[in-house]
């Protein structure tokens, strides 16, 4: 399966709607990402930088119910872009809380604070994102 | 010389001599009177001193020989936090120096040379006493990662988002108080404050660290120009437009907010703190803050800081 091709597309909606595996961490932390996600309503763009491709994953009532790559982020609450090397070391295993932390992903629309009241989540999904095997 | 002008004038080798909670006292000493940023950095010039000059021998025989390992996973589960951090900030803070006053810049250029010697002194820290590999400050840095809870994985994002967001318009007042709340308010008041105050008291009561407490409590002194300086932006932030309080209160929110999550649990009793107390000490060191600033909080956000999670490095 190659990376940001439609296939790859709604295998990453599936992942990131089941969510990563939850043994590693305290019942706590889940609980504070399902709290988060419970009626959250957005839509995600994920961009990559060199291809002006997105990733637009939407969000309804904290259900991922559509993805699909697009060359536009459209009304997208929340752009978000990266380069090549920062996905490439995502899928190689990077920890997604500290590309968030480095801001290797840039937000390029989208309210910071709003956007931060559910980080954790977004983490998450990017982890569950980025376990799926992809072809560059 | 009384303990606070002793904390004020002391030299690297006095300063380890100090006691923390004299340091955090000479943290809020000024907070109401809130020295200028021209005093603050007169203030800077007579302070700084030199990383290079700390001994680390003792602290790496302790670490082997007389810490157990419930109280060395402890240590690095909290201070790993501050390693990260001092990096953060002395890479997010350039941009908030684009903006303000003259004197706010000339100010801001010691800030950030302040926060590039801390980050020196954690990468001397990790690689001669914890013993960490990593042939560059950044390979030190994604070594101890695994160690850095959301306690502080969240705040530190939030800076970095927002400084992205000051860069489009470093003059524009809304963000620089939502920026100014997150870096000056929490992570330096709150966060910082706290994770002296836990580590700098166990090092003195066990007699433990002395490289470390004499660069940490350095630290601290340092971190008391970082807190008048922001404390008094902020003041004055408000005072020039009320309207700016709703910006720190939303900035509020979102680290409250961000606050309860944790994804693994340390054991600071080891360290000797229960999670109540960590708790207590948080919420006071936001409240001196808010109380000698003068920002008052809605109700919903009094209920937030009431909820604090206790344990602030991860569970």
């Amino acid at each position: 399966m190659r990376f940001f091709t439609p296939e790859w597309a709604e295998t990453v909606r599936a992942a990131v709607d089941a969510g990563p595996p939850r043994e590693d961490k305290l019942p706590e932390y889940w609980s504070w990402i399902d709290r988060a996600r419970t009626a959250y309503t957005a839509t995600w763009a994920l961009g990559v930088r060199e291809t002006g491709l997105y990733l637009v994953l939407a969000w309804k009532d904290g259900k991922c119910v559509d993805a699909a790559i697009s060359g536009d982020p459209g009304s997208a609450d929340y752009v978000l872009t990266a380069g090549f090397a920062t996905w490439r070391e995502l899928r190689e295993g990077a920890d997604p809380g500290q590309a968030v932390m480095y801001r290797r992903l840039r937000l390029e629309r989208g309210n910071v604070l709003a956007f931060f009241r559910v980080i954790y989540f977004f983490v998450e999904s990017l982890a569950a994102l980025s376990r799926v095997p992809a072809e560059p | 010389m009384s303990k606070l002008s002793k904390v004020a004038d002391s030299d690297l080798r006095g300063l380890g001599d100090l006691d923390i909670d004299d340091v955090l006292a000479y943290v809020h000493r000024d907070l109401k009177r809130l020295p200028d940023y021209t005093e603050l950095y007169r203030r800077y010039l007579s302070q700084r001193w030199n990383v290079y000059d700390l001994d680390f021998s003792r602290d790496a025989v302790d670490w082997r020989e007389r810490m157990s390992r419930e109280e060395r996973d402890a240590f690095v589960g909290i201070s790993a936090g501050f390693h990260h951090g001092e990096r953060q900030v002395e890479v997010e803070l350039p941009v908030f120096m684009l903006g303000g006053s003259e004197e706010s810049k000339i100010y801001m250029s010691s800030q950030i040379e302040d926060e590039a010697r801390h980050t020196v002194f954690f990468d001397r820290f990790y690689r001669e006493v914890v013993g960490l590999p990593g042939d560059s400050v950044q390979a030190v840095l994604d070594a101890s990662f695994e160690h850095v809870s959301e306690t502080f994985v969240g705040p530190f994002g939030l800076l970095a988002y927002q400084a992205d967001e000051l860069r489009k318009d470093p003059e524009e007042p809304a963000a620089r108080v939502r920026y100014g709340t997150t870096y000056f308010l929490w992570i330096e008041g709150v966060l910082a404050l706290t994770v002296m105050k836990i580590t700098l008291t166990y090092c003195r009561e066990r007699g433990f660290l002395p490289g470390y407490y004499t660069g940490f409590t350095a630290t601290c002194r340092d971190e008391a120009r970082h807190v008048q300086f922001g404390m008094r932006f902020l003041r004055d932030s408000v005072q020039e437009d009320p309207r700016l309080l709703l910006q720190i209160h939303e900035t509020l929110r979102t680290l409250l907010a961000m606050n309860s999550a944790t994804s693994r649990r340390l054991d600071l009793q080891s360290l000797g703190w229960t999670p109540e107390e960590v708790k207590r000490l948080m919420i006071r060191q936001l409240r001196m803050k808010l109380v000698d600033v003068g920002i008052t909080l809605p109700p919903d956000i009094q209920d937030m800081v009431s909820g604090i999670t206790p344990e602030i490095a991860g569970g």
